[in-house]
């Protein structure tokens, strides 16, 4: 418990056209937890829940030991946050805003905000407005990291970037984070993204977290089985069949709890396995939402 | 409550503020020199163009340093900071009362030390007191109502009924007897009527203010 940055324990939030429902989530400090889900699945409501600017209706939220909203001022002391909808003020040079910030965060670090500038090519003395949006989501980061937080919450900070730009933000934010220890957060609906830095995962659709665990545990524990039935030959039962798509031939079966077992019991069964896929996250995460969703439908 | 963190919000605001506020000032001491030195008519254009430049200062701060905030989309960027909804409620309040404040005590001591000086209007002490108060109360309206809704819209609208309130509160308080009596002579009176009026205001204020605090504690989605 004591090593956990964030623990959410049944948390909902209900609004009018939408409902986040039960959520359980434990962070380890230490680790980077890459968060999808679609637009509107309830991504950002989590975090702003997480960061104590909106109350649960039912549940506790505990950040770097601090309950959440009613202790949110400790806690965000130790809290860098950027979120895709959040602004620096246009008016003001990065300058000013890390001089405005410097004396709030005890272990602000003015030489590591100056180095990431020069890596992240900004001038300290540039309006923010005349900045592009890319340069913007850049200096947004490095306030954040300048004051070395014990926990990092990106809140889809590569949403609105063009191709370009959001590789040279992850890029930088990947060796950024290749020299450093901290917690990490991050949420997008851009499940590449989230691929390469992140080393658990956590899925969300429609207010309810749907699967969570490591990133190479989804990897090895996922798979896409192309079959080949005999006449008249039925689809073997295996164990976490999400989906069966292909022909009755054909069969492709999508297993969350791929053995290398299953190839041999396939064959056991009259079926020959023609290939065994790996998948990649975004797959895995539609397959994932795919299945629930039929699920809850069905 | 870190006073820390208020404090420097308070900084922020009046940084990004001040030209606008060093402008008003100057608009405001130049309407007084009107009131003073333009004869006749130019005490009449002089007291609008004052009230005018007061209600403007007020709506740019309100305007500048509360809806603009979720406009601009800042608010997440405060919010990241290690503070409460209090904490910047009362950051909010503060800077838009004390700047305006301070502006507004230079140009109604302005105004009454005119009064003062010219006998032949000293019947206006009292009722000029009273509507200084109201045009606070204006204020505040216009603060509360900023900071609850965060909406330009409903801002806008607490402009119009605060600026109409003015003008009907002006009527309503030139017609009370213990004040429209010898409002016109020569004479500087403070009647019972007049301190009723005044603590009216002044309890409307802080109704608004706490009202404020209240809703805002009460809130459970600030962003």
């Amino acid at each position: 418990m004591n090593d956990l940055s964030v623990h959410f324990d049944g948390v909902s939030k209900r609004y009018p056209h939408f409902s986040l429902e039960d959520i359980h989530l434990e962070l380890p400090a230490g680790s980077i937890m890459g968060f999808i889900g679609a637009n509107g699945a309830g991504k950002s409501t989590t975090i702003r829940i997480l960061m104590g600017l909106v109350h649960q209706d039912e549940g506790s939220v505990m950040v770097l030991g601090h309950p959440m909203p009613l202790d949110q001022a400790a806690a965000k002391l130790d809290i860098g946050f950027v979120s895709e909808d959040m602004r620096l003020y246009g008016q003001a040079t990065l300058s000013w805003h890390m001089d405005f910030m410097r004396p709030i965060y005890p272990r602000w670090d003015q030489a590591y905000g100056e180095a990431l500038a020069r890596r992240f090519d900004l001038r300290p003395q540039q309006k923010i407005k005349g900045l592009s949006h890319g340069q913007r989501v850049k200096a947004a980061l490095l306030l954040a990291l300048a004051r070395r937080p014990r926990l990092l919450v990106l809140d889809e900070p590569t949403t609105g970037l063009d191709p370009v730009a959001r590789v040279e933000v992850l890029n930088e934010l990947m060796a950024v984070l290749a020299d450093e220890d901290r917690t990490i957060l991050f949420s997008s609906h851009n499940t590449l993204d989230v691929e390469q830095i992140s080393d658990q995962i956590t899925f969300i659709d429609r207010g309810r977290i749907i699967d969570s665990d490591d990133k190479e545990v989804f990897l090895d524990r996922w798979r896409r089985l192309r079959l080949v039935l005999p006449p008249d030959g039925v689809v073997p039962r295996l164990p976490g069949i999400i989906e069966v798509g292909g022909s009755s031939r054909l069969p492709v079966l999508t297993t969350n709890r791929f053995e290398p077992a299953m190839v041999s019991v396939c064959n056991d069964l009259g079926a020959t396995v023609q290939a065994v896929d790996t998948m990649t996250l975004e797959e895995i995460f539609v397959a994932n939402v795919h299945s629930r969703r039929e699920r809850l439908t069905a | 409550m870190n006073y820390s963190m208020v404090k420097k919000l308070i900084f922020k605001d009046w940084y990004f503020q001040r030209s606008a506020i060093l402008l008003s000032l100057a608009g405001g001491l130049a309407s007084l020199g009107i009131v003073a030195f333009g004869g006749k008519a130019g005490f009449f254009i002089g007291l609008v163009l004052l009230i005018c430049v007061i209600i403007t200062i007020a709506a740019t701060l309100v305007m500048n340093t509360l809806v603009a905030e979720r406009d601009n989309q800042t608010l997440a960027f405060v919010m990241s900071l290690p503070i409460s909804y209090l904490e910047y409620t009362a950051a909010k309040i503060l800077v838009n009362l004390l700047v305006f404040v301070a502006f507004w005590l230079i140009l109604v001591a302005g105004s009454l030390a005119l009064i003062v000086a010219a006998p032949p209007i000293h019947g206006l002490f009292a009722f000029t007191v009273i509507m200084a108060v109201e045009i606070l109360a204006s204020t505040c309206l216009m603060i509360a109502v900023a900071l609850v809704t965060e909406s330009k819209g409903w801002t806008i609208s607490a402009m119009i009924v605060g600026n109409l309130a003015i003008n009907v509160v002006g009527y309503i308080v030139a017609h009370i007897p213990g004040i429209a009596k010898g409002m016109w002579g020569t004479v500087i009176q403070w009647r019972p009527a007049a301190s009723i009026s005044l603590a009216t205001e002044f309890a409307l204020i802080a109704l608004l203010v706490g009202g404020a605090f209240f809703i805002q504690s009460r809130k459970k989605d600030f962003i």
